[in-house]
């Protein structure tokens, strides 16, 4: 059976009184891209610099590909690509010397995988790190991540300053490596990305890991927009009783609502007083499933 | 302190001016605590031609002098200028190397007026400086009970901090002119260096007119501890520092601004070139990154140019020197007593080789070496994490242990190179200079001493690095060790009380057995070089263990 690319235990990081991560259990599987999400200060960063050795966590592990991140760190990196938040880079390289100093160290890399990489993210390694955009650096960050065919590609705010056409370009290549039965793991807040790449997702809030739900269940049990269309004017509080029902807004003979309740019992309700014309629902997106984790946080604050 | 940009400038760099003075402070303090205790009664049966060549009143001439003198005409005037220059070089181009320039000028601020605002919080800390010296020296006195009369310690504050601001106002100028902050640092340093060398040593083969080019002249040729501020280097000084204002004005109006960006050096224009692409390549591209060592070693090169460069012309120039001061001085030389000899270093003036070590070996290669590798150790590994990119290195299969080494290895090579080109330039000298009592055993000897000698504090910068990730941490802790260990061996060597400990310093073990007279000691290389093993085996546990911060 193959090892998990992530597996983490009770995973936790304090700084002094700060709970930066709290007893993380999480398991990312080889042949997903993983999307890890949560406001910014949730613990996505410390999560991933905990599973490289780059911090220690205070108690729990992780294993990386099969392997411990203490004790066999230097064996993970053989097996891993990553690109961290706010990419930061050597300014007096070009970008070709930047690639050229991390395949040394790195070994086994394929030149002319390179060259792919760079042609399809229109990546221009002549110039100096220095004088390059941000997201022209980025795109030289990505070929670094992907550039051995590592086991485990790790990246966090990966798409920051690339333009739509290179970030669906960015996608595909992930999609790839997932069909390729190896593994990304995305950290992101850029969720319409997630959406659309990631197979499974897992939602991190003030250090704890809140979900890790397939995107396709996550939706499914997300809360809808239902909108009601009546033959009459038609009174808000009709709905109050309804449980699952929020954010009712009436304008006339229309009402419109958040619900993640049994349609049977609001459909019952609203035929109840009303001459119900049409309904229209609509599924919600992992935006809306997003905020509604950072409401929770709210309330909870 | 978050009001106007003076006032966040003086919160920014405030800091490194109180460091600075305080450093200077405590060590006046010590070296006033020794000095105390020595019998200079020597100094009124010297010639009276020798205590004018001193610059030495025999009515007011005292500990008070000898002390202050020793702290101010070198090293204190070295720290005050260190610390301007990197106040000026931060200013203007430093704030665009960051990228924040723009930023500040995306608000109602015109370029001119952010230049006087930076200009006048550099005057201030200046200021600040400059009063701290002048309350420590007086408060020094007061604590170990050194009698001042005769010293004018008013005087020497005000031409410090003059002396000081002017190298700052050259780095600011440069900055404002270019955008370039190492380039800044780099002129405005090389001109204090190159002032102090042309200042001191060009009266000795009575050069005094050409002496005056430099700005140092103008701080040190009246010595204004004994005689007190004159009018006319004042106004040079304090003209040449308008100047550079002036020159900055009009610099940093003219020209199109920096984005936040990386420094083209001579390699890339020859790189850019079709003619020269190709053999550069090979040389300054990939062969720079083929690993961590040659990577890191390449980032320094061109500090190392600089220092390796400097220590290289003086030992060039310095045996030959030696042929051109007139035979009155050395005679002079020759009639210092033991006590005094011993004060300057333990050098003996009159001799070739003691001229030799006293201008290269004594104080300006071991400066050289230390900036070098203790910016090495700093950079190694706090500044890989302060500029984020250590976190992207160890994404590779490199252990944090074998990080250590390898940039440890790069410090090392350039160790060796600087010690190599310090031998070279000083054999080649002796050689043309017909200097036969030094000889080749001898240049070696030292050298690698000095090698040696500059690795421990390389060792240190590491070792702090390594405990702390931040780079300024290293550089001060380093600087403090080195200011510590200097005065152990230059002070505590002249007390009845603590003159072993000198045995503990660096400096001992490299200079105290006179290796270009003597040869090597291998004790003292020993000790040297195993400093320098423990503080790198050290330095592994304590990176290893801690939580990276890029």
């Amino acid at each position: 059976m193959t090892d998990p690319a992530i597996l983490t235990e009770g995973l936790t990081k304090h700084y002094g009184e700060v709970q930066a991560l709290v007893d993380l259990d999480l398991e990312v599987k080889m042949g997903e891209v993983f999307g890890f999400l949560g406001p910014n200060g949730a613990g996505k960063t410390t999560m991933i610099r905990s599973c490289l050795d780059l911090i220690h966590p205070t108690s729990g592990r992780a294993t990386l590909v099969g392997l411990d991140s203490r004790t066999d760190s230097v064996a993970i990196r053989k097996h891993i690509g990553y690109l961290p938040s706010d990419l930061s880079m050597y300014g007096d390289l070009t970008g070709r010397d930047m690639i050229t100093y991390f395949a040394n160290l790195r070994g086994g890399v394929d030149r002319s995988f390179v060259d792919e990489l760079s042609d399809r993210l229109q990546a221009d390694l002549g110039k100096k790190i220095g004088d390059l955009s941000s997201g022209n650096r980025q795109k030289v960050g990505l070929i670094l991540a992907f550039m051995s065919k590592p086991q485990l590609i790790i990246m966090d705010e990966p798409s920051t300053g690339l333009d739509p056409l290179v970030q669906r370009e960015f996608q595909a290549m992930m999609r790839e490596v997932a069909m390729d039965g190896r593994c990304v793991f995305l950290s992101s807040h850029t969720l319409s990305e997630v959406q659309r790449v990631a197979d499974r997702v897992g939602i991190i809030r003030s250090g704890h890991l809140v979900d890790v739900e397939s995107v396709d269940d996550l939706r499914s049990k997300a809360i809808r927009t239902v909108e009601l269309h009546f033959d009459s004017p038609v009174d808000a509080s009709v709905f109050e009783s309804v449980e699952g029902i929020r954010d009712v807004m009436v304008a006339d003979h229309h009402a419109t609502m958040s619900f993640d309740g049994q349609m049977d019992a609001l459909l019952r309700v609203a035929t109840e007083h009303y001459t119900l014309l049409d309904v229209n629902t609509q599924e919600a997106d992992l935006e809306e499933i997003f905020l509604e984790y950072y409401r929770q946080e709210g309330a909870a604050v | 302190m978050l009001a106007n940009v003076y006032t966040k400038s003086i919160r920014d760099r405030l800091g490194s001016g109180l460091i600075g003075a305080f450093a200077l402070a405590a060590t006046l303090l010590f070296g006033l605590w020794a000095y105390k205790d020595v019998d200079i009664s020597f100094y009124y049966d010297l010639p009276p031609a020798v205590l004018e060549l001193m610059g030495i009143d025999p009515d007011t001439f005292g500990v008070a002098s000898m002390a202050y003198g020793a702290m101010y005409d070198f090293m204190g005037a070295f720290i005050v200028g260190g610390v301007a220059i990197s106040i000026g070089s931060a200013a203007i181009a430093g704030e665009e190397q960051a990228g924040t320039f723009g930023l500040l000028l995306g608000n109602p601020l015109s370029r001119r007026n952010a230049l006087v605002s930076k200009t006048a919080s550099l005057f201030s800390i200046m200021v600040v400086v400059g009063v701290l010296l002048w309350a420590s020296a007086i408060l020094s006195a007061e604590l170990i009970g050194v009698d001042t009369a005769g010293v004018h310690l008013g005087a020497i504050s005000i031409a410090l901090t003059l002396n000081g601001l002017l190298y700052g106002m050259l780095a600011l100028a440069i900055g404002s002119w270019t955008g370039r902050r190492g380039r800044a640092s780099g002129v405005a340093a090389g001109v204090m260096v190159l002032g102090y060398l042309g200042a001191n040593l060009l009266p000795l083969i009575d050069q005094d007119v050409l002496a005056h080019i430099f700005p140092w002249y103008y701080y040190s040729s009246n010595s204004p501890l004994n005689n007190g501020l004159n009018g006319g280097d004042v106004a040079v000084l304090a003209g040449l520092s308008v100047l550079c204002l002036v020159t900055a004005w009009v610099g940093i109006q003219r020209r199109d601004l920096r984005d936040k960006g990386a420094e083209a050096t001579l390699a890339d224009r020859l790189r850019a070139n079709p003619m020269t692409k190709k053999m550069v390549d090979r040389i300054a591209g990939s062969a720079r990154v083929s690993n961590i060592t040659v990577k890191s070693a390449s980032e320094f090169q061109g500090l190392l140019t600089v220092t390796a460069g400097i220590v290289f012309y003086m030992g060039f120039f310095i045996p030959i020197l030696y042929n051109f001061i007139p035979d009155d001085f050395v005679e002079i030389f020759a009639t210092f007593p033991d006590a005094l000899i011993a004060m300057i270093g333990g050098v003996d003036m009159s001799t070739p080789a003691g001229f030799v070590t006293g201008e290269i070996f004594s104080l300006t290669a071991p400066i050289a070496i230390i900036v070098l590798l203790a910016s090495m150790g700093a950079g190694a590994l706090a500044g890989e994490e302060e500029s984020h990119t250590m976190g992207l290195l160890m994404s590779n299969p490199v252990s944090r242990g074998e990080i250590v080494v390898k940039k440890t290895l790069a410090m090392v090579a350039l160790a060796v190179v600087f010690g190599f080109t310090t031998a070279l330039g000083t054999w080649v000298g002796t050689l043309i200079g017909g200097q036969d009592e030094i000889t080749l055993e001898g240049v070696l000897s030292i050298s690698l001493l000095l090698t040696l000698f500059g690795l421990v504090f390389g060792g240190v910068s590491l070792a702090a690095s390594a405990a702390t990730g931040r780079r300024k941490v290293a550089t001060w802790a380093t600087t403090a060790v080195a200011l510590v260990t200097w005065f152990m061996f230059s002070f505590l060597t002249l007390t009845d009380s603590a003159a072993g400990l000198a045995n503990l310093s660096p400096f001992q073990w490299y200079l105290g057995n006179d290796p270009l007279v003597n040869g090597v000691s291998w004790v003292d290389a020993a000790l040297l070089g195993g400093t320098f093993i423990a503080l790198v085996a050290v330095s592994a546990p304590l990176f290893a263990r801690r939580d990276l911060r890029g």
